[in-house]
């Protein structure tokens, strides 16, 4: 499997570049009554829809940022352009 | 044998003889032979003995789509001959053969073919299974594909990677107009050919094009492609694999001048053209693989392209115009062509059937090859009408058999695109492509020169518009005629030869005939890719090289369907076998280098690889490090630790961030003092440890662990990528070095150079300093104790570390100082029961596993600590591995990884040493919780030749110093 991705930064470049930091998927939890289950799902539970999904990636051996994509794991492409965290 | 005379088509070189062994004869042949070529020079016909039924087995085609010259060649197995350019020296050996392969002492298991059916291995030896590992060594060896050498020496691999505006497969008239039609629009084009030059079909043909013949236009196309300063072509070199976003790979094989074995590229490119080209589709009839049948463009090339004859009397069946264009020419070069079949009963090119009729040459419309007759060769060919209503019999020593051409499609399967049958050309063909790869050329059906042109410039063209280097309209224009002036060709629809039966091989490799296709049907596996797995065909070292696109159009024709309704098997990567070697690669070792690697190289360090360093890990020969250890104990050493990760964290934010991913209170870190802390995974588990202190407000400076230097910034920014922080990491591991100082003696010597107290009252354990030392190189030192004994991290600019190094030497050579090394450091910090992430922790092992909760502070909730709610609920959980310290009845300590076993495994060592400070033999290992109070017993099983055994105890850790007088005095 091969695809590019593209940084905000630094434009597309070859996964091989990049981590991947799972899906989107909200800010962290409160942690006052959390259960168990709540953490667990918040940490290990992933959505895996097919089509467009907004993803993390960080650009390792680039520019050091992480940032969001709009990609679509079906066909690996991405679908709208990205956007980097401070 | 005596070549032909020189002809300008040819591509071997008489003035270079070239020595080389074959089954321990000497042979010769020349530069430019192939190993197959040179040995049919040299009268060899029976290349290998078959798989299954031991056939003998001859040339049938020049681009390795079989498994007939399997040889192996200085000293590597299964190469295929017919492609290996010779070289002088070569020792070529033939293979599964018992005997020779003229004379075959396992050539007897022909007769049995009426007992091998379909699916035999599996359907007979399965029962009793018990017997199985019996017959799986039997059939290994008489089916054996070569015999793996252990002592080869793989020489030399390469490996490119790179990118290109287009990249374009095959360097065929089609490909080579493609490559420069994109190039003159100014973008970078790779061409990449397998054959050993530019050319395709155009190169051993002599038929002229508006004046010029075909073979002086390839190469006129070559050169100019070569003077492109935007092109870089590559020959020899295979398109093994195309993936996501036209990432092509691909595989080069060394030339004579070439300092590589084999090499990989991987070439990312904006647009790919696809010019691959056409094979010939094997004729399927009763013994269609013996020796003297081969491919119409084999006996072309052999005579063209290597100045050799392919017999003397030759037989054509054909499906092609190339194939009458070879019978012709052949027979102007000197062989007898006794008579041409084409099983296409019209279409053929006017001109084709005239240069055989004036050659005088008997051609047979509607007519093809049933049974090639001869025991060890071919001696004479039956052939019939198409549909067997009238057969003939003619003597002959060759015998050139196709069925057509089939397009070479593996790319665009391996970009997943679904295969559909082309009722025009008989191709299986994909219905589009998507945007960024295009097909030009032989491949999709274009058969004359003109119009295979034009089609590789049109791609060039479209993939320049879709790199925007070109209006679209540009490109339009040359598509436009295209499709307006030329067509595709009608290819042969002739599927089986008729009687073909159980002699008839679908598949070389794995002798498959047309009768276990038939009984794969009846069996009800009646889909190409269930065929496939019952009968492996195409499952063979060529792969679907020979069945191809003949499987699914002779079994849709088994099951009575017209022609394309079932689909070729899949086809994956590599598209050509490729050596592991290549792979692996130059498998350079790529590592860093502290600064004081050379001075500590010079005292005699002996380095081993520590995640992407280089490390020190003895000063000595002497494994166990005595020494080393018992004079930090004792005296004072010294150790290179700048491979520890330095950070400064600073901004409005810092001390906000450091408590997201720090397990302690990172707002109670004061001044001129250190805090040990530990980062966990969201479950709770140990992923980091160091020390931070505070520089001022909101800034910090603080150390990771070796290994985590490297993720500390993703980690950070990972875990606060929500919020709006406004904080800086700065990464200060390789602008910084670190010497630890460390034994009783330490302060004395440090003292030496700096005039700043160092005294316990003024820096006492767990400080953190910042003086300059002897006046003029800026330190930041920390007070720690991971090996037990009074000790101080002296973190300094790197370009000053070899300058302090010596310092420390120097004022420490009156006081026995001497350089330790990982190992010796392992045992020290083991004796005092710290722990090492990764040595005594893995992915499962919590904080509190480890005996370190007390480091994480539960009633900062607000800062969402990662990992800090698992760490709460792993808190009760039983059942869960602790650690422990042991003492082992017995000096010897078992490896570590040995594992604490009862009947059952419970658990394993972590560390294990000879301590020479305590004279025993101690250990820290992970062990189920009911193993864990103090006393308890453990079995230690070591694995080895013999397995041995060891008993120890649970007993109370730090094993030295537990007050840890020692290092706070
Ligand atoms: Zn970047």
């Amino acid at each position: 499997m091969s695809f590019t991705i593209t940084c905000p930064i630094c434009g597309k470049r070859d996964l091989y570049e990049f981590r991947f930091g799972g899906e989107e998927r909200g800010a962290r939890p409160d942690y006052e009554n959390l259960t168990p289950q709540n953490w667990c799902d918040y940490v290990h539970l992933r959505t895996n829809r097919p089509g467009p999904q907004r993803e993390w990636w960080f650009h390792r051996d680039g520019c050091g940022r992480w940032f969001t994509v709009w990609r679509d794991p079906m066909t690996n492409r991405e679908t709208a352009s990205s956007e980097a965290t401070r | 044998m005596k070549r032909l005379p020189h002809s300008p088509t040819q591509r071997i070189d008489t003035r270079h003889p070239l020595p080389f062994s074959y089954g321990g004869r000497l042979l010769e042949g020349y530069r430019g032979d192939t190993v197959a070529t040179a040995l049919f020079a040299n009268g060899v016909r029976i290349f290998s003995r078959s798989l299954k039924y031991h056939r003998p087995r001859g040339l049938y085609s020049l681009d390795g789509e079989s498994s007939n010259c399997l040889m192996e060649i200085d000293g590597l197995p299964n190469m295929r001959a017919e492609q290996v350019p010779l070289r002088g020296g070569m020792q070529v050996r033939p293979q599964n053969v018992v005997g020779s392969p003229e004379r075959d002492l396992l050539g007897f298991l022909d007769a049995f073919h009426w007992a091998m059916p379909a699916g035999f291995y599996y359907r007979v030896f399965h029962k009793p299974y018990r017997l199985w590992p019996f017959f799986q060594t039997l059939i290994r060896r008489a089916a054996g594909a070569g015999t793996v050498n252990p002592s080869w020496e793989p020489g030399r691999y390469d490996e490119l990677h790179f990118h290109a505006d287009v990249c374009v497969v095959g360097g065929g008239p089609a490909g080579m107009q493609a490559a420069r039609a994109a190039a003159q629009t100014g973008l970078r084009v790779v061409l990449l050919e397998s054959r050993p030059w530019l050319g395709g079909f155009y190169d051993w043909r002599t038929v002229e094009h508006h004046g010029t013949p075909l073979y002086e236009r390839g190469r006129h196309l070559a050169r100019e492609l070569e003077s492109l300063s935007n092109v870089r072509v590559y020959t020899s070199c295979t398109a093994t694999g195309l993936y996501g976003d036209n990432l092509v790979t691909a595989v080069q094989e060394g030339g004579p001048d070439d300092f590589f074995h084999q090499r990989y590229l991987e070439i990312r490119a904006r647009a790919v053209v696809a010019a691959t080209g056409c094979t010939e589709r094997p004729l399927v009839f009763e013994h269609n693989e013996r020796p003297g049948v081969m491919q119409p463009g084999c006996a072309h090339r052999l005579a063209r392209t290597y100045g050799l004859l392919p017999g003397t009397a030759a037989v054509f069946s054909v499906g092609h115009d190339l194939g009458l264009e070879a019978a012709a020419d052949l027979h102007d070069q000197g062989l007898h062509v006794a008579c041409v079949a084409d099983c296409r009963s019209d279409g053929q090119d006017p001109q084709r059937i005239a240069a055989l009729e004036e050659r005088n040459i008997p051609f047979l419309r509607g007519w093809v090859a049933a049974r090639a007759l001869g025991k060890k060769a071919v001696e004479a060919v039956v052939l019939s009408t198409t549909e067997g209503s009238a057969t003939r019999t003619i003597s002959c020593d060759v015998l050139a058999a196709s069925a057509g051409l089939t397009p070479l499609t593996g790319l665009f399967s391996l970009a997943r695109l679904p295969l559909s049958y082309d009722e025009r050309t008989g191709y299986f063909l994909p219905a589009s492509l998507p945007e960024g790869l295009y097909a030009a050329g032989r491949l999709v059906g274009y058969d004359d020169p003109a119009s295979i042109e034009l089609s590789g410039t049109a791609a060039g063209l479209r993939a320049a518009v879709h790199c925007g280097a070109l209006d679209a309209p540009r490109a339009d224009e040359a598509l436009t005629e295209l499709q307006d002036n030329h067509r595709v060709l009608r290819g042969s629809k002739l599927v089986l030869a008729p009687g073909a039966g159980a002699r008839s091989f679908v598949c070389f490799d794995e002798d498959a005939t047309v009768k276990h296709v038939r009984q794969s049907v009846r069996m009800g596996f009646d889909v190409p890719e269930l065929a496939k797995r019952v009968t492996a065909i195409g499952t063979g070292p060529s792969q679907s090289g020979i069945p191809g696109h003949n499987l699914p159009l002779i079994m849709a024709h088994l099951r009575g369907e017209s022609a394309g309704t079932l689909r070729p098997t899949t086809v994956r990567p590599p598209l050509k076998p490729t050596l592991l070697a290549t792979y692996a690669g130059l498998h350079p070792d790529i590592h860093k280098k502290t600064p004081l690697h050379d001075v500590q190289e010079r005292a005699g360090a002996v380095f081993r690889r520590v995640g992407v360093w280089k490390r020190a890990r003895y000063f000595s020969s002497d494994p166990t490090c005595r020494d080393e250890i018992l004079n930090v104990r004792n005296n004072v050493g010294i150790l290179d630790g700048s491979t520890l990760g330095k950070f400064r964290i600073f901004g409005p934010d810092a001390e906000k961030a450091l408590q997201r991913v720090y397990v302690g209170d990172m707002s109670r870190v004061p001044a001129g003092k250190l805090k040990y802390s530990a980062m966990c995974t969201e479950d709770g588990c140990l992923l980091d440890d160091g020390v931070a202190t505070k520089l001022g407000e909101n800034d910090y400076y603080f150390t990771t662990s070796t290994g985590r230097a490297g993720a500390t910034v993703e980690w950070f920014r990972f875990h606060t990528r929500h919020e709006d922080w406004e904080y800086y990491l700065v990464n200060l591991t390789d602008s910084l070095a670190s010497i630890n100082l460390a034994g009783p003696k330490a302060r004395d010597v440090l003292q030496q150079l700096t005039d700043a107290d160092v005294s316990n009252d003024a820096f006492p354990f767990m400080g953190y300093r910042e003086f300059r030392l002897k006046g003029l190189v800026p330190a930041r030192v920390l007070r720690l104790g991971f090996v037990g004994e009074l000790s101080y991290e002296i973190h300094i600019p790197s370009s000053m570390a070899r300058t302090v190094w010596q310092w420390l030497l120097e004022a420490g050579r009156p006081l026995g100082i001497r350089p330790f090394g990982l190992e010796a450091q392992n045992v020290l910090r083991m004796e005092k029961g710290h722990v090492i992430i990764g040595q005594e922790s893995e992915i499962r092992t919590t904080l509190i596993d480890l005996g370190l909760g007390f480091l994480w502070d539960r009633t900062k909730t607000w800062a969402k600590t990662v990992g800090a709610p698992a760490l709460q609920f792993a808190e009760s959980q039983e059942g869960r591995l602790k650690l422990v310290g042991f003492l082992v009845d017995g000096s010897r300590p078992p490896l570590d990884g040995s594992i604490v076993v009862d009947g059952s495994i419970r658990g394993h060592v972590c560390t294990c040493r000879y301590s020479p400070t305590l004279d025993k033999a101690i250990g820290l290992a992970l062990v189920d919780d009911d193993l864990a109070a103090l006393g308890s017993r453990l079995r230690i099983f070591e694995p080895g030749d013999p397995p041995e055994y060891f008993d120890a105890r649970v007993v109370p850790t730090p094993f030295y110093d537990p007050e840890g007088q020692r290092m706070k005095c």
